[in-house]
């Protein structure tokens, strides 16, 4: 293992513990570069090609980027072979090559530092949501089954940091199995109990929901076919993340938040997004924030993940409002690579963006494929 | 573009549709066909079409002129790309080439007029088009072939893709008022119940182009008694053999293959997703696709690519960072790409499974043993290929195209030709006029 990338993860989680300071961003993206790009031989290899080494890069948004999508041809790693404890993959159930995102015993402590703070601050310190030692209802499966999964990972952490409590009548946080195809389902008389658990009684706990938006879509689906609607104490929040990954029908997060609200009684204020991958060690959450005079509602990384919205047709960052490709520079990555670029599309909003989504597959403007 | 109100398309947009004006249009349509087209010879109707393309050919032309001002914008074509595409389209409208049409899809040119060796063909009485895609050469022969039939037509574009199709029946209209008269256009977004309701309440047959889910959906919405023509999403690709990859033939080869990707932007189900280059050629399959490389920026220069979407750019944009990124890795792999732009790129690798290509000027190299190698690399597809565009010796090209044929494509053609039909190219392997008509046998 490489003392001095091991000694900045330390650093950086000692950092992040006590509050990080926006400052400090460029000079510790510049140094992780370079021990990046010795430790690392695919990204090095890159940076290489590139002409882009440590010697002319002298500044954090030089320095050079992986697609996602490399992370499924090459091993992006600083971590020797045996020191590879645990590996994420991308999800999706038909991907037939997924992305590897390896991690070591020091490098999950990383991540698990990132993921906690940030969730932390948007959820549990969010004065709008007032949550209070909620009951917690995840709607993946747990670690134990899906032990590649990145997010139900840090649904686990988080659980266990905040001494996640379960509704009384549930065995378990985790309300979600995986199917004989692979595919998430839910447990729905289970998670039915533990909503309505309580209900007789006069003081009700909050509870916090968690999973990805299609489990929402599955769970939504069977509470209108059973006609079923619940009123979730006050203090009560959803956190809905991801895409629908063709898992469940595809709804405009408007209307998504809308069902929620209509069948648990949450209001729109408590339902937060969050964006995230396996590729990376931080994640966003959606959260209203002051632009050019006005409150709008942006994804916002953590003070050590910095984000850029990239033309895709120029390579060159976009102007506020203006459409590209998300790009995360996130130091929590610090054994793998920090510089990343999703295939994801945003809008430049503040230092944050709203999320457009996946670029699609683009369909030919021609004669065949396009009747809309 | 003040062109005058014939057509629904031409109202302002915010002047909604109704069904009963749909309902209208059609019975107006219908009357004007009996009184207007019904009586016209065939001849008459070759005429009036070799005119009007004749005219479309000329610099001067007001609809030319109008398609090649507005039509960047509004298709996401350049001027060049446009003027070549339509050229090349427009001249093959000659009298030959119809009386040709007529002969292989009817066996006799006068049919549509008479008995002859006792049958006759008739065409539907409205005949309703679901447009798809910016691409204006299958409207256009779409309106054509259904005026020889002396059908009344009611051609539905998808939202924001009339313009050419809607320049096209002017033109009609300007040359030939009754003509024009038996023509519709409008405009709007595939899927809408009512409008298409009214529609289909109207007609006779049906075709549309489109993905397979928007043409099942439009199948299961229309009565039974009438005739549907699906064109559904197809796939193309080339084949380069061994013995003309020459130092004395490759430019020749390069610029066909290019004129092949940068004819409308590669976005027609004719334009090829990936070259199938077979190695051990004297020069090799690399070399080649470091000169098409140098062509497409070439080309660039002269034919540039239209303007795409964000997303368009965004899928470009990272399948090229995916193959940079191997690139770097395996030295099989290989990728070209213009600066600062998505405007073309070339990717070379060896996988020969078919790899659908962003489009818009991206396309895959794939070095092959041998032709083998390419039916492999093809045969999740089969069924599904429109073109195979080919670049071999005379010998070797008669040999290849039985096996393709018999494999399944549908059309087979010289590289540089694949995004140029002749005016009798069977439509995804269906006689496009043939499949219009219905007939009458007359045994006395």
């Amino acid at each position: 293992m490489n003392k001095e990338l091991s000694s900045f993860a330390v650093r950086l989680s000692e950092l992040i513990a006590v509050g990080f300071q926006n400052e400090s961003f460029g000079s510790l993206a510049l140094e992780l570069f370079t021990l990046q790009f010795q430790n690392n031989s695919a990204y090095r290899k890159i940076c290489e090609a590139r002409g882009l080494t440590p010697q002319v890069v002298e500044h954090w948004t030089q320095i050079p980027v992986v697609p996602t999508g490399a992370f499924k041809e090459l091993e992006l790693t600083s971590l020797a072979l045996d020191g590879r404890t645990t590996v994420f993959h991308s999800s999706g159930t038909t991907e037939q090559k997924p992305s590897r995102h390896f991690h070591s015993a020091e490098s999950m402590a990383v991540y698990e530092v990132s993921l906690w703070n940030w969730f932390k601050q948007n959820i549990f310190e969010n004065s709008e949501i007032g949550i209070q030692n909620p009951e917690w209802l995840v709607l993946t499966p747990s670690a134990e089954q899906v032990p590649h999964s990145s997010l139900v990972h840090m649904f686990e952490t988080i659980c266990k940091k905040s001494g996640g409590v379960r509704a009384p009548a549930s065995r378990s946080t985790f309300f979600g199995k995986v199917g004989v195809d692979g595919a998430w389902i839910l447990d729905f008389e289970a998670v039915l109990t533990a909503l309505s658990d309580n209900s007789k009684l006069k003081t009700q706990n909050s509870k916090l929901i968690l999973g990805t938006a299609f489990s929402f879509v599955h769970l939504l689906d069977y509470l209108a076919e059973k006609n079923c609607s619940f009123q979730l104490p006050l203090g009560s929040c959803v956190m809905e993340t991801g895409g629908y990954k063709n898992r469940s029908r595809s709804l405009p997060k408007t209307e998504l938040h809308a069902l929620i609200t209509k069948h648990l009684g949450v209001p729109l204020e408590s339902i937060i997004c969050e964006y995230g991958m396996s590729e990376l060690s931080s994640q966003a959450y959606e959260r209203e924030v002051r632009s050019q005079n006005s409150e709008i509602r942006s994804f916002q990384f953590p003070p050590w993940a910095k984000v850029q919205i990239i033309s895709p047709e120029t390579g060159r960052e976009v102007t506020e409002g203006e459409t590209g490709l998300i790009r995360v520079f996130d130091l929590a990555n610090t054994f793998s690579v920090a510089a990343v670029q999703t295939e994801d599309l945003g809008i430049r909003r503040g230092d944050g963006f709203e999320l457009i989504g996946r670029a699609q597959l683009a369909e030919p403007r021609g004669c065949s494929l396009m009747t809309a | 573009m003040n062109l005058p109100n014939y057509f629904l398309a031409d109202l302002p947009p915010e002047a909604p549709l109704s069904p009963e004006m749909i309902a209208a249009a059609c019975h107006t349509l219908k009357r004007n066909r009996e009184k207007f087209l019904r009586p016209r010879p065939t001849e008459e109707i070759i005429k009036i079409l070799c005119e009007v393309a004749a005219e479309w050919l000329s610099p001067e032309n007001k609809f030319r002129k109008l398609a090649l001002k507005y039509g960047p914008a509004e298709t996401g074509f350049s001027k060049p790309v446009l003027e070549k595409g339509l050229d090349g389209f427009f001249r093959r409208f000659t009298p030959e080439n119809f009386r040709t049409l007529l002969e292989q899809e009817l066996g006799h040119a006068a049919r549509l007029d008479g008995f002859v060796g006792g049958a006759m063909a008739r065409g539907p009485q409205l005949l309703v088009h679901i447009a798809a895609g910016n691409l204006p050469n299958p409207a256009i022969i779409s309106l054509a072939l259904g005026l020889i039939t002396r059908s009344a037509q009611f051609m539905k574009c998808a939202s924001g893709t009339s313009l050419l199709p809607r320049l096209f029946a002017h033109s009609i209209y300007e040359l030939d008022r009754k003509l024009g008269a038996c023509l519709e256009i409008a405009e709007w977004r595939g899927g809408d119940a009512e409008l298409e309701g009214a529609l289909f309440a109207e007609t006779d047959c049906v075709t549309a182009t489109g993905g397979d889910e928007a043409l099942t959906a439009i199948r299961s919405r229309l009565p039974s008694q009438v005739r549907f023509l699906g064109y559904g999403h197809r796939v193309s690709f080339g084949f380069i053999a061994r013995e003309v990859l020459r130092d004395d033939t490759i430019a020749e080869i390069v610029a066909g293959a290019v004129d092949d990707v940068v004819a409308w932007d590669q976005n027609g189900c004719l334009s090829p997703h990936v070259f199938y280059v077979e190695e051990r050629g004297a020069v090799e399959s690399d070399k080649f696709a470091a000169l098409l490389a140098a062509e497409l920026a070439k080309r660039e220069t002269v034919e540039p690519r239209g303007k795409i979407s964000v997303a368009a750019a965004a899928s470009i944009a990272s399948k090229r960072a995916i193959y940079e990124a191997i690139a770097v890795h395996r030295a099989d792999a290989k990728i070209w790409a213009s600066q600062n732009s998505t405007a073309w790129t070339v990717v070379f690798e060896h996988d020969v499974r078919f790899q659908f290509s962003c489009l818009n000027r991206f396309v895959f190299i794939k070095p092959v043993p041998d032709m083998a190698a390419v039916l492999r690399g093809v045969d999740e597809f089969q069924g599904k290929v429109s073109t195979v565009g080919i670049a071999a010796s005379p010998e070797a090209t008669a040999s290849l195209a039985l096996i393709f044929s018999r494999w399944g494509a549908t059309r087979i053609c010289s590289l540089g030709q694949m995004q140029n039909p002749p005016l009798t190219w069977r439509h995804d392997g269906r006689p496009a006029l043939g499949d219009l008509i219905e007939w009458t046998d007359f045994e006395l």
